[in-house]
């Protein structure tokens, strides 16, 4: 059953990926992503409930699994390096030669038979990552359906290029699940290309000249973590003559603090940070949303930068407790502060997401580098909220450009009168990234309580913290900024919970205006929100679950400073009245504007004679015309211009990761 | 959930706003006769919210409605978390949403006085916030806890280690009860150039609603400096009514600033404050 369902995991998308890219019609190709979805899905949930595993495939189709993998990982690279070939890259094809030979001196000349045991291992993280590429990951997919369709409608192209998106979309699923589930770091390596490879695909994929470039950006900047990894392979190999050490699992749990170790962990630190999209490397991520909507969603939410963070809280246990783990805190911190201070710079919707997505998994390296039993169940919880309502603001913010024709928030204003549905849910997403009780601020507020014993890394996450309050407060404002469009009071006794019931669904006096969308925008949006919603929910239980094993396997390792993070004793007791308490203020804040009543609507003071058309707010001005105001937000770009201080911030950020690097090799 | 506990509950919620205006009304009172004038009746602020109560409902938005109670709900439950002694982090979120909702409510209005004092309240925040975390991280550094149940255990008084995080904690006193020079955001007296800001566009029973919220956050503010001297009672009192009185004669006597000014200046004293603070906590 178990290599059944591991197969379905792996195998699965890409033997659908084939399907996809040889169906005909649109029709067939939805029906196998459909398809696909649920199967991985099912699968998922049902690996979870068998709970932690660990399996060895002997062999496929009678031929070795390695011998498969070596050969797949050399063509990969070859692939890439032809990439780099046709557009002329040298980098592209520098970096790629930097792989495969040190990667064939390896495996054909130092090594020649890597044999770890077990290949696939699933614990409590690994089967959470599992279960956010399947089902997050499928949604986002089933989402790309209708959207394509009306994306290549805009393009007006003469051929479709969907039959090789959804290639590599569901590709993309696959090579994640081998990632997270692969126990050897060899495997673990093909999969990380792999990934590499289809995000390159897709970032690419309207071939324009930005989305060229940013592509390329993309692969070179993936490929030098790709260097990094190969080198802390061999480096591995070499310093320890052992080839257990390639194995993850017993990596982590033999806790060896010997430089032999600690340089290769630095690298692969190093690459879990290019992957992530950590400074200095975030401006791949930021140029990836050139590509369609649901490829952004799919990057920042359930894959790709999710791999890199993955990669770091995986081997965290083996670097507890000593200098490097500092540094990556600080680095992580460090992420987390400038990227929200960019931020608040940024008037294009999806470049907001794009550095909220950079500031989180920032926050998530930064738990991980602090390393208590606490700091790591935080990393963990901020991987699956952020997976969720990441996911569900990149869709959101898609619908939105594809109504609009703008991803600028300053045309935002006043969205909610116009798609109540989607403002709703885009509001509800903004919510659960930084309001009580919302998963994602129930973490970070684990993370500063983790962090406390180091001053700067808690004053980093403090500063950034305030920023990032600040930017999705402000988005929230605009979205339902506006007059009062509402239609006078209506039909007049309605109980108040089904008013309730009713605003959930439909919004403010938009009963009349039904929401108008195909089933497969509207399913994704609203399971992503309803998920969002209940993991919240059911929040302080994760918690309690996934701290009992932490501080079960804590008594044999060292972890700096408490050990225990100071929610230990009491974390999962009062977060639960929390989470009723301001469910019941926020119903009866609902229910409170609900109320049926006598209420004037008035026009926004002006100054000054206004208009009575409430819906253009306007005064009479000088030389008695009727005025109109503007108003926009404060971008504070004369402190934090994005050109003006990105140079500085990539700087320092090489400073810190030579200092880990310095303080790795010590 | 004991007898104590509901008792506690209880005092949070009905005492605080009696408190709470009752300071609102002493600070009239003596900023009155700092300026040379006779001064309202002490009791001035409950007749103002009563006679706002009875005004007429007027809105511009639906959603300015549903702000200013979430921003009653997380004013009066950071005081309820706190008569309940639990963890300080998390009573600073709640307080934070309750922020957030009040410039949410301010932006809904499409008046272009309540939007800039929305944007100047966000700098507000922004200038505050992360200096309250740092008040907050110290006090866990000396007592070991964030639960006030634990902290209130400590043998001596916070303020002997925490002396300088005092004084960073004034200025984020300062700005949550927007005395001047930090009142850019909303303002009794035009010296900002925007009067009321970004509670222009709340009137009537809604203002109303905000101004029993800002009375419980007033308590609050003085429930956090009564925590840095939880030895002795009377000490504490005089404490607390110290600092008050300190933020009426800085209210009286500022003038008014820019949000770049406070930002830069607030930020760097405050983390010059409490890293010297912190090395001291490290050196004992």
């Amino acid at each position: 059953m178990l290599d059944v369902l591991i197969g379905l995991c792996i195998l699965l998308p890409a033997l659908s990926a084939l399907l996809c890219y040889l169906a005909r019609s649109s029709r067939a190709r939805a029906r196998i992503v459909i398809a696909t979805g649920v199967v991985l899905a099912a699968s998922s949930l049902a690996l979870y409930s068998r709970g932690s595993f660990s399996y060895t495939p002997d062999s496929i189709l009678g031929l070795k699994v390695n011998l498969l993998i070596t050969a797949a990982d050399f063509a990969l690279l070859f692939i890439i390096f032809g990439i780099g070939w046709s557009r002329r890259s040298p980098l592209i094809m520098l970096l790629t030669v930097l792989q495969i030979l040190p990667l064939a001196y390896f495996e054909f000349k130092m090594v020649h038979h890597v044999e770890v045991t077990p290949a696939f291992y699933g614990d409590d993280l690994a089967i959470i990552m599992n279960l956010i590429i399947c089902i997050v990951g499928s949604l986002i997919c089933i989402f790309g359906l209708p959207y394509m369709e009306e994306h290549e409608h805009h393009l007006h192209l003469k051929k479709s290029k969907q039959p090789r998106f959804f290639f590599f979309l569901m590709l993309f699923l696959g090579a994640m699940n081998g990632l997270v589930f692969a126990n050897n770091l060899l495997w673990v390596y093909f999969f990380w290309e792999l990934t590499t490879l289809c995000s390159f695909m897709l970032i690419s994929h309207d071939g324009t000249d930005i989305a060229i470039k940013n592509g390329s950006r993309a692969l070179w900047m993936n490929m030098l973590g790709g260097v990094a990894f190969v080198s802390a392979i061999i480096l591995l190999y070499r310093n320890t003559g052992n080839t257990e050490f390639l194995s993850l699992q017993y990596l982590v749990q033999r806790h060896d603090l010997s430089i032999g170790v600690l340089l290769p962990l630095a690298l692969l630190c190093l690459a879990g940070f290019t992957k992530a999209a950590q400074v200095p490397f975030q401006s791949w991520l930021c140029g990836a949303m050139v590509a369609p909507t649901p490829v952004s969603a799919l990057l920042h939410s359930s894959t790709m930068v999710k791999a890199g963070v993955y990669l770091i809280v995986r081997l965290a246990p083996a670097y507890a407790g000593t200098n490097l783990s500092i540094m990556v805190a600080t680095f992580g911190a460090f992420t987390f502060l400038t990227t929200s201070m960019l931020a608040v710079n940024m008037r294009n919707g999806k470049k907001i997401l794009a550095y909220s997505t950079i500031a989180n998994l920032g926050l998530i390296v930064a738990c991980a580098g602090i390393n208590t039993p606490a700091a790591i169940v935080a990393a963990i919880l901020l991987i699956i909220f952020h997976a969720i309502s990441k996911g569900l603001l990149f869709l959101c913010v898609g619908t939105i450009e594809q109504k609009i024709g703008s991803r600028d928030i300053e045309d935002m204003r006043g969205l909610y009168n116009r798609f109540p549905t989607v403002t709703r849910i885009s509001i509800f997403g903004m919510l659960t990234m930084m309001a009580p009780p919302f998963g994602a601020l129930m973490s970070k507020w684990m993370a500063i309580e983790a962090a406390s014993h180091i001053p700067w890394v808690v004053a980093m996450i403090a500063l950034g913290s305030g920023l990032t309050m600040l930017f999705w407060a402000r988005w929230v404002g605009l979205l339902v900024s506006g007059a009062h469009l509402g239609p006078p009071e209506e039909e007049g006794d309605e109980s108040s919970l089904k008013a309730l019931t009713e605003t959930l669904a439909h919004g403010f006096y938009s009963r009349k205006t039904r929401w108008k969308e195909s089933l497969a925008i509207k399913v994704p949006l609203l399971t992503l929100a309803a998920a969002a919603m209940a993991l919240s929910l059911s929040a302080p239980w994760a918690y309690g679950r996934l701290m009992e094993q932490r501080v079960a396997l804590a008594g044999n390792l060292p972890f700096t400073g408490v050990a225990l993070g100071a929610t230990g004793d009491a974390g999962s007791f009062y977060v639960l009245p929390i989470v009723i308490v301001s469910f019941l203020g926020y119903s009866f804040a609902v229910l409170s504007a609900l109320k049926k009543g006598h209420r004037v609507i008035s026009a926004p003071y002006m100054c000054g004679e206004q208009s009575l058309d409430l819906k253009t707010p306007r005064f009479r001005g000088p030389l008695n015309l009727w005025t109109d105001y503007t108003a926009a937000n404060i971008y504070a770009s004369e402190f934090i211009g994005e050109t003006k201080i990105t140079s500085w911030i990539n700087i320092a950020a090489l400073v810190i990761l030579i200092l880990l690097f310095a303080v790795a090799a010590q | 959930m004991n007898m104590e506990n509901i008792l506690a509950i209880a005092l949070a919620v009905l005492l605080s706003p009696i408190l709470g205006g009752v300071v609102a009304g002493l600070d009239r009172k003596i900023t009155a006769r700092l300026q040379g004038r006779y001064g309202p009746p002490i009791l001035q602020p409950f007749y103002d919210v009563l006679k706002l109560i009875g005004k007429e409902k007027m809105i511009v938005n639906q959603w300015q409605i549903l702000c200013a109670y979430v921003y009653l709900m997380a004013a009066v439950l950071t005081v309820v978390l706190m008569a309940l002694q639990s963890d300080l982090l998390l009573i600073f979120f709640v307080l934070a949403v309750g922020g957030v909702f009040l410039v949410i409510g301010a932006l809904a209005a499409p008046s272009p006085y309540s939007q800039i004092g929305a944007q100047r309240e966000l700098i507000q925040m922004l200038t505050y916030e992360p200096l309250l975390i740092l008040v907050f991280v110290s006090i866990y550094l000396v007592t070991g806890s964030y639960k006030i149940s634990e902290i209130l255990k400590f043998p001596e008084p916070l303020l002997i280690p925490l002396a300088l995080m005092y004084i960073v904690l004034g200025y984020a006193l300062t700005i949550k009860l927007r005395k001047s020079p930090f009142d850019i955001s909303t303002s009794h007296h035009a010296h900002q150039e925007i009067v009321k800001g970004v509670l222009t566009e709340y009137s009537g029973p809604y203002l109303a609603i905000i101004e029993i919220a800002h009375w419980y956050e007033t308590v609050f503010v003085l429930g956090i400096c009564a925590l840095f001297w939880h030895t002795n009672i009377p000490i504490m009192v005089a404490l607390v009514t110290l600092t008050y009185l300190a933020e009426i004669v800085v209210d009286n006597i500022c003038a008014r600033l820019t949000w770049r000014w406070m930002l830069r200046h607030v930020w760097s004293a405050g983390l010059l404050l409490s890293f010297a603070n912190y090395t001291w906590i490290y050196v004992r």
